[in-house]
């Protein structure tokens, strides 16, 4: 499959900073799947993205997109890609819908936003001014000002950030159906269900550096512990055993406590993506 | 040129809808009212300074007004994001800035024309004003880029004013004696007066003219190309 974007050794100082803030980072974003891009606050993940969108400019290394230099792209690049931004980025006195309409309006490949609108549960909400809109309203209208242009490639910067879980549902359900009809995700994130959910591939960034790219199953099995947490009852109290789960099978000890004992949970105490995140950033999640 | 149109369309809008025109009318408004209270020789004398405070330093606040509201609420980056050109975005909002000043100038000359029976050469007054306007927007999103906020932006432009605003003012009221016209067009405001004053006047001194729209000229295509352009897109993302 070909690569949506291929990141050699990019770098980037921001002209008002006396130091790099993206520190010679390679990796490649390929077609149909979603990449997620991971790390602490100040890591550098929105500059990124800001950078693959054409934003910022001034970069050095290598960004190539659709195997053609990111720097030789006219603006008919915006018709192929939909962003969805960290931050509110609507006309706070026009009403939902305007905003929508205006934007759509320069598109060539028009979404249906009356869909789009209602899917998020916004459509009932049109003619209320986005200044008036609740966080999590501004940040769903964000995702389908992402999506007005059926976009080739999906940039999203923390897209649950914000959201009740029902809500972060249905927009996770509508980025694995955009995957399904064949979109590619760059998506930004320090929220670990997020990535468990949607992201075929993963890189931790952080400090501007970038560690390999992995599967979240990979970096389960690489930093799991594999054993099995056993809590169980016994004279009046809750009491717990912890058992390795390579050769549980023929484990004694494990098979006479289930058999012997009231059980009250089983975990396999696969590591979360949340140690993980702080195994390999070495920072805690804030 | 559709994506122009579409643009325009849509600030001249956003004029209405943040305020921002009907301020422009409401100013203009003041000025009307005070027509009813001079009389006509007086209005005639002063008409010049009505249009000159309307394009020098109006426009520059009310664009600055509206960019720093964009910046704030981070619509530019959406914008950024269209299939537009940054040169469609900067034509659409010196376009958005043009209306405004035509519309205080269109208003501004019917009140003197109903009030006072005030006429001058129209036609020559819409092209100064345009010219005028253009670089005046182009000065509009200097102050605008280099300034933080909004507040910001007015404490530039009170330095910018006590340079090219106030001495402008001072040869409107005949302080500053007229030997110094030629000297004084090297501010911007002293240009839109000269021109503006010209027109309304009905007297063309036109070595003094050609250089004041020379050089709106050349502080419009400068500012634009050399300012403008390069640092629009960087300081209107960066919060
Ligand atoms: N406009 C700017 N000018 C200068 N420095 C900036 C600018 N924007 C961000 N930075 C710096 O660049 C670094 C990376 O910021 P960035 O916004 O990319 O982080 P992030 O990984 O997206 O963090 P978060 O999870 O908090 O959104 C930070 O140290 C930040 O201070
Ligand atoms: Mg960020």
């Amino acid at each position: 499959m070909q690569n949506a974007f291929t990141i050699d050794n990019l770098t980037y100082k921001y002209p008002t900073a006396k130091a790099d803030v993206i520190k010679g980072i390679t990796f490649d974003v390929r077609q149909g799947e979603i990449f997620g891009l991971l790390g602490p606050s100040g890591a550098g993940k929105s500059t990124t993205q800001k950078i693959l969108t054409k934003l910022l400019d001034g970069y050095n290394g290598m960004i190539s997109y659709f195997d053609k230099d990111l720097k030789k792209q006219t603006n008919a690049f915006y018709e192929e890609i939909g962003v969805g931004f960290e931050m509110p980025v609507h006309f706070g006195k026009l009403t939902a819908i305007e905003n929508m309409n205006y934007f759509s309006s320069f598109y060539k490949n028009k979404a249906n936003i009356r869909e789009l609108m209602e899917r998020v549960g916004l459509w009932e909400h049109r003619n209320i001014k986005v200044i008036e809109y609740s966080k999590g309203m501004k940040v769903r209208l964000n995702f389908v000002r992402s999506m007005l242009n059926n976009p080739k490639v999906l940039f999203l910067d923390e897209v649950t950030n914000g959201l009740d879980p029902k809500n972060a549902k249905i927009i996770k359900d509508m980025i694995a159906e955009y995957k399904q009809n064949g979109g590619t995700v760059f998506l930004t994130t320090h929220l670990m269900n997020d990535v468990e959910q949607l992201c075929d591939r993963i890189a931790f960034c952080v400090e501007g550096t970038l560690g390999e790219t992995s599967t979240p199953r990979d970096l389960k099995l690489k930093y799991g512990k594999r054993e099995v947490k056993v809590e169980y009852h016994e004279n009046g109290a809750t009491e717990a055993r912890t058992f390795e789960l390579d050769g549980i099978g023929d484990n004694d000890e494990f098979h006479s406590l289930l058999k012997a004992k009231k059980i009250e949970t089983i975990h396999s105490g696969e590591t979360s993506m949340e140690d993980i995140f702080i195994i390999v950033t070495g920072v805690g999640l804030k | 040129m559709k994506n122009i149109i579409k643009l325009t369309l849509g600030e001249v809008n956003r004029l209405g809808k943040y305020k921002i025109l009907p301020i422009s009318l409401a100013t203009t408004l003041i000025w009307c009212i005070l027509f009813f209270l001079i009389t006509s020789d007086e209005a005639k004398e002063l008409t010049p300074l009505f249009l000159f405070a309307d394009i020098a330093l109006m426009s520059i606040i009310l664009l600055g007004a509206s960019y720093h509201l964009e910046k704030q609420e981070g619509t530019i980056k959406s914008v950024l994001m269209l299939p537009v050109t940054q040169s469609e975005i900067l034509i659409s909002k010196t376009i958005a800035s043009m209306f405004l000043t035509l519309e205080s100038a269109i208003i501004t000359s019917i009140a003197l024309y109903f009030i006072h029976g005030i006429t001058y050469n129209y036609a020559i007054l819409l092209a100064f004003v345009l010219v005028a306007s253009v670089a005046h927007a182009a000065i509009g999103m200097l102050l605008s880029l280099y300034s933080r906020d909004f507040s910001s932006m007015l404490g530039i432009l009170m330095t910018y004013m006590a340079v090219f605003t106030i001495p402008a003012l001072f040869f409107g009221f005949g302080i500053i004696p007229e030997k110094y016209e030629l000297l004084m067009l090297i501010s911007p405001s002293q240009c839109v007066y000269t021109l503006v004053n010209s027109a309304v006047m009905n007297e063309y001194d036109a070595a003094k003219i050609a250089i004041a729209i020379g050089y709106m000229i050349l502080l419009s295509v400068v500012l634009f190309r050399f300012v403008v352009f390069p640092k629009f897109k960087r300081n209107s993302i960066e919060i």
